[in-house]
């Protein structure tokens, strides 16, 4: 088939015009993509602020509408992302958050900010055993700036959930690194002391506290930790001395002052303290039997089991004993720990209300039980 | 080697074929560069009017002001360029041998530009669906082709357009099928395709990988899930009818205004979207931005249901007036809205069986765009690749065909038909061209035709055959159809004193070797349509046509004559085809 060609212009020409129009266009397409690119990221950036400022001024609805639209002209920009999830969840829109941020883990799920978010948003949700995960790819994650401190600052948070959650294990789990690589800020390292405290590992947070307290000597929330450390312990004189030292340097610490009325008061009842006389022993397991006999009183009543009427008994024989040291002091002394010991358990079975567990009583017989 | 070159392209220019590969790419490139461009300056252009943080007051007048500077560009300088460009593509296709403008490509482009970077409510797709198939036609033109090469090339110009406008190369391919030329099974599919996949291509290279919405990933929570699915294929059937009636319910009206007002008719629709997006912006523009946000689930159901009912108001008086813009994006507004509505209730009353609000938004899309463009498989595919989800697959089938089938059923006359037909151009539907050609040659085929026996000798046949109106007659033996004895052949012979010859001895398709009879007797089968018999009859010149088994060849079904094929369409009566009577 012959195909006519127009007059007044070639088939070269047109075609050669037909490519030229093509180069030049794709010039010109790549200009106006470049120019919008460049126009769509200042555009987006200030939507970004703007969503970021009302996130500060607790304005977390606002912050989503905004940051939103940011996404919308950039959407990979990961920064916004993570900022996103973050105002939803301000907002309490968990489940958006969670979706928001599935999306920038299915991408990179090494992320550690979007891991550390996603952690938070489980902890919002009441889920805490899957949130542990997630914090744990946050501290080994990557982290585009100050890679160490918000390591840190992730299982700190892991350390906060933990301690909350009572989980001791795994607290001290987390705690044994961040005392390897002790944080400078001394704040950061009392606070470290006191998480071992309640990891139940006094010995570690007394030398995390004794490390504190060879650099700044006066830091009385140092000495107050030391103290319990040393109180945990069961090395009492230590613990007052320690006591002593912080209500020296803050006279009206509250808490200084309960600790050391409790340590004197622990220190005046324990009957096991080394280097005491055979006869105060003697002494301080009968004043030891008294207090208990003292505590079951108002619960001993004729509906009382057996074994606490039993064991109230015997309480009450123990004190008829004469005023003076009998000759078997060492045996009687054995004995009124036995009595006073056994009717504080059935005591703490039977009784309403439960005691103090950090009275002078209780962390004696707590220590005689262990 | 320009002599190379030009060598090269004269022998392209031979063969037709090679021609039309080569210009479907250079379509697709150009057209794909064209519609990025129109859709950055697009972008770029609104920016400029809306800056961040701009007045209120900018929303009102900036309509009003873009509709009357493009409004009188439309009357004095582009008046084919006015609406969305799909009627006007399917008429130069039907109508005017694929011959569009290089000026109406000109203005649709700066003047939809300016109008929709004002926020008239229209869309950018239809626009650039008309802009591709125009440049296709110009080139096609000014490369000498014939007016049936130019024609074929004007689909590949729209597929490369709505590839590039909605990054949808699939959905286009389709869209250029299904609606531009009303005939899925076109012989022009290959250029099409290669036309949008190089328009694809050239978008990724200027723009990257981006489909049009992010859309979280959505299921089916509950199989009962399919019957709120249901609901909103109905309400979407509805509010696509409702849209579709006021728009050209509006349209017929501004048509009847005094024609000295068209120049300053577009204003209307200014007016309109000014008003109404002063108050509520989301009318402002096609609103993708909005729809994005509530496909991912961001709605109010009362918000929602105002912004569908504001845009099809907008659209309508918009497109009425005579603003360039079409009505795709705005579809895809209305549909969302109208989705997220449905599947806002649905999920308030049912939220454990029931997806959130954003996956009915998705269907909701769909489900509008095939209820307003009647093109449902389009829109089941393109609304896959904008979201590039696939799980929503099979709600959106439902959802789309009890849309297409409600309003199917409540407007009989498709949109851009029956725009068409308001200004007075009565394009082909593709239900008609459908429906012509499906009545096949069995409906109207002679059963039980006169035969003659290869032994009858030629000077009998001639006195049998005198009075029957036929160009030829079947010879048949033993029930196996021997070949088609022509009339003139029978006259020869017997004006050559040969009246005694046996028909075996004249007849040219006696092989018993089925492609030799095939090829030697042009027939037909029963399935076959009458439109095809009518085609097959002019290539053989005969006015008659033996009706065979496909199974075997030489079994003889019937005959099928013109006068059948006429009497089928209403044309005359089987009375021109009488046979004689049977001795």
């Amino acid at each position: 088939m012959m195909v006519q060609p127009v007059a007044g212009r070639s088939f070269l020409a047109t075609f050669a015009l037909v490519l030229v129009a093509i180069a030049g266009l794709f010039a010109i397409d790549m200009f106006l993509a470049k120019t919008d690119r460049a126009e769509s990221h200042i555009e987006a950036t200030r939507l970004f602020e703007e969503g970021q400022a009302s996130l500060k001024n607790g304005d977390p609805l606002k912050a989503v509408d905004r940051i939103s639209d940011a996404i919308t002209i950039e959407r990979d920009n990961r920064d916004y992302l993570r900022s996103l999830a973050s105002a939803q969840l301000a907002a309490g829109e968990s489940a958006d958050a969670q979706t928001t941020l599935a999306g920038l883990l299915s991408s990179n799920s090494t992320d550690g900010l979007a891991n550390l978010l996603m952690a938070r948003v489980l902890v919002r949700e009441g889920r805490a055993a899957d949130a542990v995960a997630y914090y744990h790819r946050a501290i080994y994650g990557s982290w585009k700036v100050d890679v160490e401190g918000n390591r840190r600052r992730a299982r700190l948070e892991l350390i906060d959930l933990l301690a909350q959650q009572n989980s001791k294990a795994e607290l001290l789990a987390e705690l044994l690194p961040m005392q390897d690589n002790a944080p400078r800020d001394l704040t950061a390292r009392v606070y470290l002391g006191e998480l071992l405290l309640r990891a139940d590992s006094p010995p570690r947070a007394a030398d995390v506290f004794r490390g504190i307290l060879h650099e700044s000597p006066s830091n009385s929330t140092a000495n107050l930790g030391l103290g319990e450390a040393e109180f945990a312990q069961g090395d009492y004189r230590a613990a007052e001395k320690s006591f002593q030292t912080v209500l020296r340097l803050a006279p009206d610490d509250p808490k200084g002052r309960h600790w050391l009325d409790v340590c004197r008061e622990l220190l005046q009842l324990d009957p096991t303290i080394r280097g005491l006389a055979s006869s105060e022993r003697w002494r301080r397991s009968l004043t030891l039997v008294r207090q208990v006999r003292n505590d079951v009183d108002s619960c001993v009543r004729e509906d009382s089991s057996e074994e606490l009427k039993e064991w109230a008994s015997k309480a009450d024989a123990a004190l008829k004993t004469p005023a003076k040291e009998p000759r078997t002091a060492d045996d009687d002394f054995e004995a009124n720990l036995d009595i006073a010991e056994q009717l504080w358990q059935i005591r703490q079975k039977e009784c309403q209300p439960q005691a103090s567990n950090d009275s002078a009583l209780a962390l004696v017989l707590k220590r005689l039980a262990r | 080697m320009i002599d190379k070159l030009r060598r090269s392209l004269e022998k392209l220019r031979q063969n037709e074929d090679q021609m039309a590969l080569v210009l479907s790419l250079l379509i697709g490139a150009l057209v794909g560069l064209v519609v990025v461009a129109f859709i950055l300056l697009t972008g770029r252009l609104s920016a400029r009017m809306y800056p961040a943080g701009g007045a209120g007051w900018r929303r009102f007048l900036v309509p009003v002001l873009g509709s009357l500077s493009t409004g009188y560009l439309l009357w004095r300088y582009f008046p084919n360029a006015r609406g969305s460009g799909i009627p006007q593509t399917k008429a130069a296709i039907f109508i005017h041998d694929g011959r569009i403008l290089f000026r109406t490509v000109l203005g649709k482009f700066f003047c939809c530009s300016a109008s929709l970077a004002s926020g008239i409510a229209l869309g950018r797709e239809g626009p650039s669906v008309h802009v591709g198939a125009g440049l296709a036609s110009v080139i096609a033109r000014n490369l000498g082709l014939k007016p049936s090469q130019v024609k074929a090339l004007v689909p590949a110009g729209c597929a490369a357009a709505l590839a590039a406008a909605f990054n949808t190369p699939i959905a286009a391919v389709l869209f250029s099928l299904e609606e531009i030329l009303g005939d899925l099974h076109a012989t022009v599919l290959g250029s099409v395709v290669l036309s949008a996949a190089t328009s694809w291509v050239v978008l990724h290279l200027v723009l990257g990988d981006d489909p049009l919405f992010h859309v979280a990933g959505y299921q089916l929570v509950n199989p009962a899930e399919f019957g709120v699915y249901a609901v909103l294929g109905v309400v979407g059937g509805l509010g696509s009818v409702g849209f579709v009636k006021l728009l050209l319910h509006l349209r017929q009206w501004f048509m009847r205004l005094p024609k000295s007002t068209a120049w300053f008719q577009p204003v209307a629709g200014g007016l309109t979207v000014g008003i109404l997006g002063y108050f509520v912006p989301e009318v402002l523009g096609v609103g993708y931005n909005n729809v994005e946000k509530v496909l991912n689930g961001n709605i109010v159901i009362k918000l929602v249901v105002l912004f569908a009912v504001l845009k099809i108001v907008a659209t309508a008086v918009c497109y009425a007036s005579g603003n360039a813009g079409g009505i795709f994006g705005p579809s895809l507004f209305i549909g969302a809205m109208m989705g997220a509505a449905v599947g806002g209730v649905a999920h308030m009353l049912f939220p454990i069986v029931t997806a959130g609000p954003g996956a009915y938004a998705l269907v909701g899309m769909g489900t509008a765009f095939a209820g307003i463009v009647r093109t449902p498989w389009t829109s089941v595919i393109m609304i896959f690749e904008i979201t590039r989800d696939y799980t929503i697959i099979v709600p959106l089938m439902i959802s789309n065909m009890i849309a297409f089938f409600i309003s199917q059923k409540l407007q009989k006359e498709p949109i851009y038909e029956a725009l068409s037909h308001q200004e007075g151009i009565h394009l082909p539907t593709g239900e008609a061209r459908a429906q012509g050609d499906r009545i096949p040659v069995l409906q109207s085929m002679r059963s039980k035709p006169i035969t003659f026996s290869p032994d009858a000798e030629v000077g009998a046949v001639l006195s049998q055959i005198k009075e029957g109106g036929f160009d030829a007659w079947p010879v048949v033996a033993k029930d196996r159809l021997q070949g088609m004895i022509r009339n003139s052949a029978i006259v020869d012979l017997v004006a050559a004193g040969l009246s005694t010859k046996k028909l075996s001895e004249v007849l040219d398709g006696s092989s018993s070797d089925g492609q030799a009879i095939a090829d030697a007797i042009p027939h037909v089968h029963p399935d076959h349509s009458l439109s095809f018999a009518l085609k097959r009859m002019g290539a053989s010149g005969v006015n008659v046509l033996p009706v065979v088994s496909r199974a075997n060849i030489h079994e003889l079904l019937g005959i099928i004559a013109l006068g059948d094929i006429l009497d089928a369409y209403g044309v005359m009566k089987r009375a021109n085809g009488k046979e004689p009577a049977a001795e």
